[in-house]
């Protein structure tokens, strides 16, 4: 593969940026993607994970199928975070950043 | 790879690397990081990353946050372009019980020389028109903002290597010896001799805790997160809750769940995110969610950072905390003259892990 060549197309990221963070000790695709943002666009990694995963086996040996796939991120396909509300007020688990501020003798701690 | 070393630091994470890189600065050889996997692959790979400092309490904490947030646009220009951006920070509130808490905390950072504003509902939708037109009010403060966690990690990295640091990745210490004068690290990979030793294992600190036998109160907090699709640019703050990325992205959540180490996304929490996205910011109903990711808080029992010596135990350090990344030049800065010079320029002793039981139970 040429060196300038693009690997993850929605983030852009070339050949030789994803050799530079293998050679830094990256041994799967989750690294890559942390440290280059490759599979981290639109598409989440479905066009760039089977050339990582050749790359990553050319550097280091490792047998592609000992190469874990990337960590695979709901919903999948973008979907309308309208879709996912409910349009409910009350949180249990969310909260605001107020809720964190304490109060003590009606003073703030 | 040599095996013997002035540091040694556990954990490559934002506050490992930040240690790892403010020490260099300084001091150029003999500091060696271990990391169970790949720095990022911790909590600061999994972070909103806000540089914070408005709202947190007691006062004393803000201030310590506040410091660190300052020491921002200089480590930018020392490390390399980590994408930060000191936007402000806007608490938007819709009731009005919650005017009367934002008043008394304007009230009790005043003390301290942290300015917060309490905005009217005019006020604030005037500075973010993309708020809910039914917002109540807001607290407001300039210092706050926001960086990108995996260029700050990767920039503490460069630097630090540039200094003669080394790391050493997919290497777990498994064991760790104290000998008169130094410490036998033990790792899949080896066995590396150090001066000081730096516990920097963020939510796995009890586990390190206990290679040599102290307990490091730290717990798990899970915390989950949308993104969106690269919005163009149109919020102007970082929000509490959600905040735009340089690249136009949208990073909603502020959930908190003891899941232990569970890195699971979940679909009720994930329709709780989108419907505070949606009350704080109704345009974001027709954004594209992209992914959800969670990550694992480094909680300590009492909130609070756990930082310096650890009693009892000579040259040996533990940094961890919640709030890593607003913290880490800090963080670094301090651990370095703690280490360097036995003392720091701003008192950390109410932040030793003295305060906790140290005895394993
Ligand atoms: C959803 C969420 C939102 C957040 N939002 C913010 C925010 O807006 N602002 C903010 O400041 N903070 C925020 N935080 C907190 C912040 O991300 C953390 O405080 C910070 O990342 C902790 O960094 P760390 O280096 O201590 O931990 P980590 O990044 O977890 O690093 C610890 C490292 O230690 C290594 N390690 C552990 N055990 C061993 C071992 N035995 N051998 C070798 N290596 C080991 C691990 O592999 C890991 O890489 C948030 C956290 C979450 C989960």
């Amino acid at each position: 593969m040429d060196k300038t060549m693009i690997i993850c197309r929605c983030e852009e990221i070339s050949y030789e940026e994803i050799e530079e963070v293998i050679s830094n000790g990256a041994k799967r695709f989750d690294d890559i993607k942390r440290m280059t943002r490759c599979g981290m666009g639109p598409c989440q990694s479905k066009i760039c994970n089977s050339l990582v995963a050749t790359i990553i086996h050319e550097k280091t040996g490792i047998p592609i199928h000992e190469i874990p796939l990337p960590r695979m991120r709901m919903p999948i396909s973008p979907i309308k975070l309208e879709t996912l509300a409910t349009n409910s007020t009350s949180f249990s688990s969310v909260k605001s950043v107020l809720d964190e501020v304490e109060l003590e003798d009606g003073k703030v701690r | 790879m040599e095996t013997s070393y002035e540091t040694i630091i556990i954990g490559g994470g934002v506050v490992g690397s930040s240690i790892a890189y403010h020490l260099s600065e300084r001091k150029k050889e003999g500091i060696l990081v271990l990391d169970q996997k790949f720095p990022l692959s911790g909590t600061s790979g999994s972070t909103q990353a806000w540089v914070w400092v408005h709202n947190k309490t007691p006062s004393w904490y803000a201030e310590f946050n506040m410091y660190s947030a300052e020491l921002y646009p200089y480590l930018s220009k020392k490390i390399g372009d980590v994408e930060y951006k000191r936007t402000g920070g806007l608490s938007p509130f819709f009731n009005e019980a919650d005017r009367e808490k934002a008043l008394l905390l304007a009230e009790a950072y005043k003390k301290i020389g942290i300015k917060i504003k309490v905005l009217s509902r005019e006020e604030a939708l005037e500075k973010e028109p993309s708020l809910n037109p039914e917002v109540a009010g807001a607290t407001y403060s300039s210092i706050d903002g926001n960086v990108n966690p995996f260029r700050l990690v990767d920039m503490y990295m460069r630097a630090a290597k540039k200094n003669g640091v080394q790391y050493s990745t997919y290497n777990k210490v498994t064991e760790i010896q104290k000998l008169p004068g130094k410490f036998i690290v033990s790792s899949r990979k080896g066995t590396f001799v150090c001066n000081n030793l730096i516990l920097a294992g963020g939510t796995w600190s009890r586990e390190l805790g206990k290679l040599v036998d102290i307990s490091i109160p730290v717990n798990q907090l899970r915390g989950q997160i949308l993104v969106t699709e690269p919005l163009k640019p149109f919020l102007h703050y970082t929000i509490s809750g959600l905040r735009q990325a340089f690249n136009g992205e949208v990073l909603i959540g502020y959930s908190m769940e003891e899941e232990g180490f569970n890195r699971a996304t979940t679909l009720d929490v994930i329709q709780e995110t989108a419907n505070m996205a949606v009350h704080y910011v109704p345009q974001l109903k027709k954004a594209k969610v992209v992914r959800a990711f969670s990550g694992i808080r480094a909680m300590p029992e009492d909130g609070f950072p756990i930082l310096g010596n650890i009693p009892g135990i000579e040259n040996l350090y533990v940094a961890a905390t919640h709030s890593g990344v607003t913290l880490s030049p800090l963080i670094g800065t301090l651990m370095t003259e703690l280490i360097l010079d036995g003392e720091t320029s701003i008192p950390i002793d109410r932040y030793s892990i003295s305060r906790f039981d140290l005895a394993i139970r």
